[in-house]
C-alpha cells in the first residue's frame, strides 16, 4: 500500500505544489526545475516507453498474421512498414556522402525518400479525406429538425457568403427583403392568420421599397443586412462570446482536476 | 462556518502568507499576486465543499446527459455482441485532458468488466498505453473479473496524428463497434474517427476540452461532454463524495467569475468615462 499508493501520491503532490507554486518565485533552481528539468524528465520517460509502443505494435500485428485474424493483410504492410523503417532508419543510409544522423533530413538518403515519397503522401491524403468529412457533417447539422438547426443553418450560410466575394455584390436590400419573408413565415406561426401575415409581409415590403428608393439603393445600406457586416459581427460577437464561455468553463474544469491530483482527492489514476 | 477545522486551517495560511509579505516576501514575484490569491480563493473553495461533501453533506448535482448514455452504450455493445472501442486522445499524460479521459477509461473498464463486453483501447502514446493498461487491470480487479482482462485490450498503434487516425478508422470499419467513446485531446483528426464512426452506426460519445474539435464531436456524435462536463465526469462516474464536493465548488467558483464580469464591466465602464481611475482589467492581466 506504502509503494503503490502513499509514494506515487507524494510525488504528485510535490511535483504538483513546486511547478505551480515556482511560478510565483523568483528562483533559479526552482525556475530551472519548473521549465527544463522537469520536462526534461519526462521526455526521458517518453523515449524509453516508446520500445514498449513498438514491441506491443510488432507484437500485435504479427499475431494477426500469424493466426490469419480478420484484415491480417493489412498488418503485412503495417509489419513491412515497421521494418522498412528500421532499414531506412539504420542499416542502409543510401547515400554515402551523407553521415549517420544527418541522413533523416539529407537529400537522396532511403530514409528521407521514405518520408518523402510514402509517408507525406499517405499523411495528406488522410487530411483531405476532412474535405468530405466536413461536407457529411455539415449536411447532417444543417438540415432544418428544430430551432437551433435552423439558427446554425441561417449563421452558416451568412458567414459563407459574407466571405466570399459574391457576398460583397449581394445588395444589403435583397438580405432585407428576404428577412421580411422570413419573419412573415413565423408572424404566419405565431399567429395562424392570414391577414395578419399579409399586412405584416406587405407593409414591410413596400417600407423597405419606399427607403429604398429614399436612400438611392446603396449596396452596404443599411449596414445591418449587408452580408460582410453581418457575417462579421456575428463571428466576433455571440460566437466569441459563446467560445469565451466554454473557455472559462475548461480552464476551471484544468484547474480543479489538476488540483484533485495535487490534493489526493482523485486517486483514480492510481486504481483507487 | 460548517466546517471549523477548515476556517482554522484557512487562517493560519492567510497568517503565514502575511507574516512572509511583511518580512520583505524574499523570492517572491510580486506582481503575480492577484495570480496567487486567485489561485488560493479557487483551492479553498474547491477543498472546503469536497469536506463537506466528505461530512455527508448532500449536493444537487443536474444530470449530464452524456454520461448517462455511458452505460447505455456500454449495455448496447453487451446486447450486439460488439466491441466498444475507446479513444483517448493522441496526447500524452502531460495533457490534463489525456489524464482525464485515462481516468475516465478505468470507469468505462468496470462496466466492460461487468457486462464481459470485449473493450479495445488504440492508442497513440506509448505512456498512454501503459497508464491505461493500469486503469483497465484495476478495473477488472475491482469488478472481479480478471480473467476478463488481457494486456493487449490496451494496445499502441502510433505516435503520428495521421497515422493513428487510420488506424482508429481501419478497426472501426473492420471490427464494426457498437459504441466508440472519444475522451482525451484531439485535434483535426477528430472529425475524421467521429465521422466513420457514424457511418458504422455506432453509438459515439465524445469528450473534449479542445475548444476547435467541439463542433465536429456535436456535429457527428449521440452526445458530447463539452469542456468541464468532461473533467466532470470522473466524479459523476464514481459518485465518490469527495470527487462531488469537488463538482459543487466548481459551480460556485463559476458563480464568482460571473460576479466578477459583472463587477469587472461595470467598473471598466467607470474607468472609461474617468470617474475612476483605477483600471480593473489592468489589475486583472496575468503579468
Amino acid at each position: 500500500m506504502f509503494w503503490k499508493r502513499t509514494i506515487p501520491i507524494a510525488i504528485v503532490a510535490t511535483v504538483g505544489f513546486l511547478t505551480l507554486f515556482g511560478w510565483f518565485v523568483d528562483e533559479p533552481h526552482i525556475k530551472n526545475f519548473v521549465e527544463d528539468d522537469a520536462t526534461q524528465w519526462y521526455d526521458i520517460l517518453a523515449s524509453f516507453a516508446i520500445f514498449l509502443g513498438a514491441l506491443n505494435l510488432l507484437k500485435m500485428q504479427s499475431q494477426k498474421i500469424l493466426k490469419k485474424q480478420t484484415g491480417w493483410q493489412y498488418s503485412i504492410f503495417a509489419v513491412g512498414g515497421f521494418i522498412f523503417a528500421i532499414i531506412a532508419g539504420f542499416v542502409i543510409k543510401g547515400n554515402d556522402a551523407i553521415q549517420w544522423g544527418a541522413h533523416v533530413t539529407g537529400k537522396g538518403t532511403l530514409f528521407k525518400w521514405m518520408f518523402e515519397f510514402m509517408f507525406t503522401p499517405l499523411s495528406a491524403t488522410m487530411f483531405a479525406l476532412l474535405a468530405f468529412f466536413v461536407a457529411s457533417a455539415s449536411y447532417r447539422a444543417f438540415r432544418i429538425r428544430n430551432f437551433e438547426a435552423t439558427l446554425l443553418l441561417i449563421s452558416g450560410i451568412i458567414i459563407m457568403l459574407g466571405r466570399v466575394p459574391i457576398g460583397i455584390k449581394i445588395s444589403a436590400w435583397f438580405v432585407l427583403y428576404l428577412t421580411i419573408l422570413g419573419i412573415g413565415v413565423v408572424v404566419n406561426n405565431a399567429f395562424k392568420n392570414k391577414q395578419i401575415t399579409l399586412g405584416f409581409v406587405v407593409g414591410g415590403l413596400l417600407l423597405t421599397t419606399i427607403a429604398g428608393f429614399w436612400m438611392g439603393w446603396p449596396v452596404d445600406q443599411p449596414a445591418l443586412f449587408y452580408l460582410p457586416i453581418l457575417q462579421d459581427w456575428i463571428y466576433n460577437i455571440p460566437n466569441v462570446a459563446g467560445g469565451r464561455a466554454i473557455m472559462m468553463g475548461i480552464g476551471l474544469g484544468i484547474f480543479a482536476t489538476s488540483m484533485r491530483y495535487i490534493l489526493g482527492i482523485e486517486k483514480s489514476y492510481i486504481g483507487e | 462556518m460548517k466546517d471549523k477545522q477548515f476556517w482554522i486551517g484557512a487562517g493560519i495560511v492567510i497568517a503565514l502568507l502575511m507574516v512572509y509579505y511583511l518580512i520583505g516576501h524574499p523570492f517572491f514575484l510580486s506582481n503575480r499576486t492577484v495570480m496567487l490569491f486567485a489561485i488560493l480563493l479557487f483551492s479553498g473553495t474547491l477543498i472546503y465543499y469536497t469536506r463537506l461533501a466528505e461530512s455527508g453533506e448532500s449536493f444537487f448535482l443536474r444530470d449530464i446527459p452524456g454520461l448517462k448514455a455511458v452505460e447505455e452504450a456500454v449495455g448496447r455493445s453487451t446486447e450486439m455482441g460488439k466491441q466498444v472501442l475507446y479513444v483517448p486522445g493522441i496526447m500524452d499524460m502531460d495533457q490534463v485532458e489525456t489524464v482525464a479521459g485515462v481516468i475516465v477509461l478505468g470507469h468505462v473498464a468496470k462496466m466492460t468488466a461487468r457486462y464481459e463486453t470485449p473493450l479495445n483501447v488504440p492508442v497513440s502514446r506509448a505512456i498512454v498505453m501503459k497508464a491505461g493498461r493500469e486503469a483497465c487491470r484495476e478495473s477488472y480487479l475491482m469488478e472481479g473479473r480478471p480473467d476478463l482482462f488481457q494486456d493487449d485490450m490496451v494496445h499502441y498503434l502510433t505516435d503520428d496524428q495521421f497515422a493513428y487516425a487510420a488506424g482508429v478508422n481501419g478497426i472501426m470499419v473492420r471490427e464494426e463497434p457498437a459504441a466508440c467513446l472519444y475522451m482525451g485531446k484531439f485535434y483535426a483528426e477528430s472529425l475524421i474517427l467521429a465521422e466513420t464512426g457514424n457511418s458504422i452506426g455506432a453509438i459515439q460519445i465524445a469528450g473534449t476540452a479542445s475548444q476547435s474539435q467541439i463542433p465536429f464531436f456535436v456535429t457527428a456524435c449521440d452526445y458530447t461532454l463539452i469542456g468541464e462536463e468532461f473533467f466532470a465526469a470522473s466524479a459523476y462516474l464514481s459518485q465518490k463524495p469527495e470527487l462531488l464536493g469537488g463538482i459543487k465548488g466548481q459551480d460556485m467558483l463559476k458563480a464568482m467569475i460571473v460576479g466578477v464580469i459583472l463587477i469587472g464591466s461595470a467598473l471598466r465602464v467607470f474607468h472609461d468615462f474617468g470617474w475612476i481611475s483605477w483600471d480593473f482589467v489592468n489589475f486583472l492581466t496575468v503579468q
